[in-house]
């Protein structure tokens, strides 16, 4: 039974102090939605003797078919512990899977504190980190949860000792992550079980502690107190029956952590597992653990363990009380929070209203996702209120990512029809919801496209919250055709409804009409278009084999003069191009250097850290595509008139230029062009965008043929856990693939392999199902994007390169050949 | 063979007699239709007028395929490039055919007629007093070129009137069209005197060097040289709220230093 009302989940969502917004965080198959689910059940939603097997959270038919987590789900649990104290936990399980980043990142953004679940066996992975980085970027306050426990001890056999290392091994491997996230505004945010924001236990059998659990066991028999016994329950911390040392110089000591944690847990397993049952029922009376009849005389093995365990460390209390006492309430998290949150100036009233959590202050909530309703087609604006009052029937102010204060692109006024809770597989609805809670919307779908920020109707002077920002991107593509011509309306409004309901997927529409869904990764499509399939159209599709999208970048560092002549021959434009470093790609792709950088600090840094001269690091017009993409156009003339006046037409060029490169439209990377020179009409009429902006981008494409130009295909990091006998079959199929070996190593303390490798995306499809057979099921890679490479050989010249070039201009529709070099160069 | 053939400002009569004659010679007609226009006449009409059929030459035609569809053609036959006002008062655009005709060895005539340059001398104001033309484009959100302000002042310090010539978008393509190629136009689009001055005031306000002011004495023209011309000196402010009609419009800013005639004339068509 649901052990809580609506009314009291509503009463204490006004009582900042007792909420904590929380994300579940971790590689796939780490245990989150297992865990996830003893704090359901500790809030009465499901059976305790359930908990661990029903994985609550995986609301999906396709999640629980293939046991693995796809969309982010939230549930409000609402708690009252004994001594009358409530909290409300808003938590949010997440997938683990990289091809789903982009569901925690919309996760994070909404909550203020997150859950990282590590296997003990396989350590930190890769997708492990990939969450926590972004968790810290966001100033989400982590807390660690060791898991699978059972398996250390009964898959693996780990001697305590042993087993010792390695979860000390993974939480230092997460620190190491922590700490290259120093921010001055934030505290350490290092975990440490002696401070008792790490948590052991296992998930499945619903068990777990904290060293404060056994710290208050022991207090007594030792007459330490509590703290001071934490202190000695880790590390290297030896009892030598009289006095706690730090030295073990025989060998002969247990230190704490093995002889007062371990050790008992050990002795329970061991006397379950082999049915010693006298051993046991003396160990649970000691322990004062009680089993009901049916359970003490039904149950054997595993399934006893279980029933033991959650009555010796139930999971939900430990987790609870390092939820409750190490991660932030919101009211305190915003204070902190709210400068990376807001896109307006930090000292103005709406700024303010966050940094306070102030229920008071105008409305600022930001929406992360869209979560379908059991109304097909419509969807749950899903976010978080960072202040004021978000209420039925209020009219709101709905800014989208492309608003701009003081305009009118992508803003809309609208009521919001109801205000809800998310419950995991339902929702409660409520009359409003206050700041520092998660609320779902209805009504305001049609308005956003995924994500947004929401006011007051009349407050028009508030900015946006920043959008988020992806770890992955959309690197994998298909084309879509419905099988029958005249169900074309339908699938367009389906993959309307497609983009809304997940964070990432991309829809576009080519020049030849195709229909392209891109995603992170083959099983990220493959979830697209079976919803797009059964949910969002209902009607047979024709999918296109798989396309990656390229990127088009230029290797010629010799300076080559470009020119290019106006329709009306009055206006010249010189024009040079050169690649630029890939750090410096990277860092204007990170948002290290950004267009909104002051100029001359800017200029500062390229002319210190590239070698760019000064003037000229200066005078850069623009990046682009979108004004924020890795290629910028530099203004090197030298004392040009009018040449202002012609600025706006090169920019305006120079995005369509950048977004649709001239080898086969794909967005160009990496290159830099310089304006040398220009030739320009007096009279202002005669140079107006109609003459400089094709002129313009004839230049740019000129300078672009002349420089060697190539194509970059995106390649995956593909990171595989695997036992040794099965890594010849591994490599054989990494070499099929064009794949690269860059690491090997074995996990201490286990039999298995972990492998990093580099695999051009373009060889990716199949991979999967390729590798699991080459290797008899047991390696399982994970890939994400990792970078581009700048592809062998040439783009114009006969070649692998050029048949891509050839086969992407064919898909898109555009004329068959590159065009060549006379139709943008223009002759003196 | 090329005739260029200035048409005049006010409709199909206003063609030159030796201009008339040169159309009757041609085997082929094409008339300019994106600096200017005629107003109140069609192309159709004027093929009339003609009798014989006249294409159309937007600017895609003369800056782009000139050379396959005028100029080839003008190595046979006799061709008439048919330009409203004077081939080349306005603007410089023709100039380029031009070269590129002798480059292929082709006889042009030219055959030249009224021009908003020598009409505007129906103000009154006189011609040898005019320093450099200026056009005023039309300010977009992020394109706002201001460069005539330095020459407005040049011509005011010299003691000059300045003629402004205000921008017309006949068939200006959209920024997809200039991309990727294809046929899509902006409608049509003309500035009027009031829209002209809105734009003046503001660069003035930005710059404030006190080149011109709201009591600057100025002329609006409108259809010059058409029978529903109209004229209307006044201060810049006094003009702001004069409606001049149908386009197209011209403008001067006076210099301080008019002569008594010029003032004498100005009088005339003072606002009311």
């Amino acid at each position: 039974m649901v052990n809580f009302t609506i009314d009291q989940l509503r009463a204490i969502m006004d009582d900042q102090a007792q909420i904590r917004n929380m994300s579940v965080i971790a590689h796939v198959d780490h245990g989150k939605s297992t865990l996830t689910d003893s704090l359901v059940a500790a809030a009465g939603i499901i059976a305790t003797a359930k908990a661990g097997d029903q994985r609550f959270t995986d609301t999906r038919q396709d999640e629980q078919d293939r046991c693995i987590t796809i969309k982010s789900t939230s549930i409000s649990l609402y708690y009252e512990k004994e001594n009358a104290t409530k909290y409300l936990i808003n938590l949010i399980d997440s997938p683990g899977h990289v091809d789903f980043s982009s569901e925690v990142t919309a996760a994070l953004r909404v909550t203020d504190g997150a859950l990282v679940v590590i296997d003990c066996v396989e350590g930190v992975c890769v997708q492990t980190e990939t969450v926590l980085r972004q968790a810290l970027q966001e100033r989400i306050v982590p807390v660690l949860m060791i898991n699978k426990l059972d398996r250390a001890i009964l898959e693996l056999q780990l001697q305590q000792e042993d087993a010792y290392n390695t979860f000390s091994k993974a939480i230092e491997s997460a620190n190491v992550i922590i700490s290259t996230y120093k921010d001055p505004v934030m505290a350490d945010m290092m975990v440490y079980p002696n401070k008792g924001t790490v948590c052991f236990g296992s998930g499945l059998h619903g068990w777990a502690f904290t060293l404060t659990r056994f710290a208050a066991i022991y207090s007594k028999k030792f007459g330490t107190s509590e703290d001071k016994l934490m202190q000695k329950l880790w590390g290297d911390n030896y009892f030598d029956g009289k006095k706690w040392t730090s030295r073990n110089d025989d060998n002969k000591l247990k230190r704490g952590f093995c002889q007062f944690i371990l050790d008992p847990i050990y002795k329970m397993f061991n006397a379950i597992m082999n049915d010693k049952f006298e051993d046991m029922d003396k160990m649970m009376a000691a322990m004062d653990i009680k089993l009901s009849p049916e359970e003490r005389s039904g149950l054997k093995q595993k399934k006893l363990l279980k029933a033991v365990m959650q009555k010796f460390l139930p999971a939900a209390e430990a987790l609870l009380e390092m939820i409750v006492l190490h991660l932030p309430s919101p009211k305190k998290a915003q204070s902190y929070r709210y400068e990376t949150l807001y896109n307006g100036p930090i000292d103005d009233i709406f700024a303010q209203g966050v940094k306070n959590c102030d229920p008071k202050a105008a409305l600022l909530l930001y929406v992360s996702k869209m979560v379908p309703t059991n109304d097909k087609g419509r969807f749950y604006a899903f976010g978080r209120v960072f202040s004021g009052v978000v209420r039925t029937g209020q009219k709101v102010r709905i800014m989208g990512p492309r608003y701009e204060p003081g305009k009118k692109d992508d803003l809309t006024i609208k009521n919001v029809q109801r205000t809800v809770i998310m419950m995991g597989r339902y929702t409660e609805a409520v009359d409003d919801v206050p700041c520092g809670n998660v609320v779902g919307l209805v009504g305001i779908d049609q308005y956003l496209v995924k994500s947004g920020t929401l006011t007051d109707e009349e407050a028009k002077d508030c900015c946006p919250l920043k959008d988020m920002k992806y770890s992955v991107s959309p690197v994998v593509r298909v084309a879509v055709e419905p099988k029958n011509a005249g169900d074309l309306p339908k699938l367009v409004e389906g993959l309307k409804r497609l983009a809304k309901s997940d964070p990432l997927v991309l829809i576009t529409t080519e020049e030849s009409g195709e229909h392209i869904v891109a995603g992170a990764g083959e099983l990220h499509l493959e979830i697209c278009l079976k919803d797009l399939q059964e949910d969002f159209t209902g009607i047979e599709l024709k999918i296109s084999d798989p396309v990656v999208s390229f990127r088009e970048t230029i290797t010629n560092n010799v300076e080559t003069l470009a020119m290019s002549k106006s329709p009306n021959k009055h206006n010249r434009l010189y024009m040079t191009a050169e690649p630029i470093q890939e750090e410096l790609v990277l860092e204007i792709e990170n948002g290290k250097v950004t267009p909104k950088d002051e100029a001359k600090a800017r200029g500062k840094y390229l002319s210190e850290e590239y070698g760019w001269d000064v003037d000229q690091a200066r005078k850069i017009w623009t990046f682009g595509p979108d004004t924020q993409g890795p290629n910028v156009v530099v203004d090197a003339t030298k004392a040009v008139q009018y040449l202002n006046e012609i600025k706006d037409s090169v920019v305006a060029a120079f995005q369509w230029a950048t977004k649709e490169g001239v080898l086969c439209d794909e967005n160009m990377r990496g290159i830099r062009y310089n304006v040398m020179d220009v030739v320009l009409h007096t009279d202002a009429i005669h140079r107006g965008g109609g003459q400089i902006i094709p002129t313009a981008r004839r230049c740019f494409y000129a300078a672009q043929l002349m420089n060697e130009p190539k194509l970059q295909e995106p390649i995956f990091l593909v990171e595989i856990q695997a036992p040794e006998d099965v890594l010849g079959g591994i490599y054989s199929v990494m070499n099929k693939r064009r794949g690269v070996m860059i690491a090997s190593d074995q996990r201490p303390g286990t039999p298995l392999y972990n492998v990093k490798c580099h695999l051009p995306v373009n060889e990716s499809f199949g991979f999967t199902a390729d590798l699991r057979s080459n290797t008899g099921g047991k390696a399982f890679p994970q890939c994400v994007f990792d970078h581009w490479a700048t592809m062998n050989g040439s783009a114009l010249e006969k070649g692998k390169q050029n048949e891509l070039v050839l086969a992407t201009r064919k898909r898109k529709g555009l004329k068959v050949d590159i065009p060549s070099l006379d139709e943008y160069l223009d002759k003196l | 063979m090329l005739y260029i053939i200035g048409l005049g400002l006010g409709d199909e009569k206003d063609i030159t007699l030796r201009g008339l004659e040169a159309v009757k010679s041609c085997d082929a007609l094409f008339l300019e239709a994106y600096t200017s226009i005629l107003p109140g006449i069609s192309r159709i009409k004027l093929g009339e007028f003609y009798g014989k059929e006249i294409i159309e030459a937007d600017r895609g035609l003369v800056e782009t395929k000139a050379e396959e569809l005028i100029l080839e053609r003008a190595k046979k036959e006799t061709v008439g490039f048919l330009v409203v006002g004077d081939p080349f008062g306005r603007a410089t655009t023709h100039s380029d055919i031009v070269v590129r005709a002798r480059h292929m060895n082709i006889n042009v005539e030219v055959i030249h007629n009224a021009s908003i340059m020598n009409a505007i001398g129906v103000c009154g104001l006189q011609l040898y007093n005019f320093g450099m033309t200026v056009s005023i484009v039309f300010f977009t959100e992020t394109w706002r070129p201001d460069s005539f302000y330095e020459k407005i002042e040049k011509n005011r310090k010299a003691g000059f009137h300045t003629l402004c010539l205000l921008d017309i978008k006949v068939k200006e393509p959209t920024m997809r069209a200039m991309m990727k190629g294809v046929e899509e136009y902006h409608p049509p689009r003309f500035m009027s005197v009031n829209t002209c001055i809105e734009q003046l005031l503001e660069v003035e306000e930005n710059k404030k060097q006190n080149v011109y002011n709201g009591s600057t004495l100025c002329v609006g023209l409108a259809r010059v040289g058409t029978s529903t011309q109209k004229i209307v000196s006044g201060t810049m402010k006094e003009l702001l709220d004069v409606d001049f009609g149908e386009p197209l419009h011209s403008f001067i800013i006076c210099s301080d230093e008019i002569h008594e005639m010029e003032k004498e004339y100005l009088e005339f068509y003072k606002v009311e």
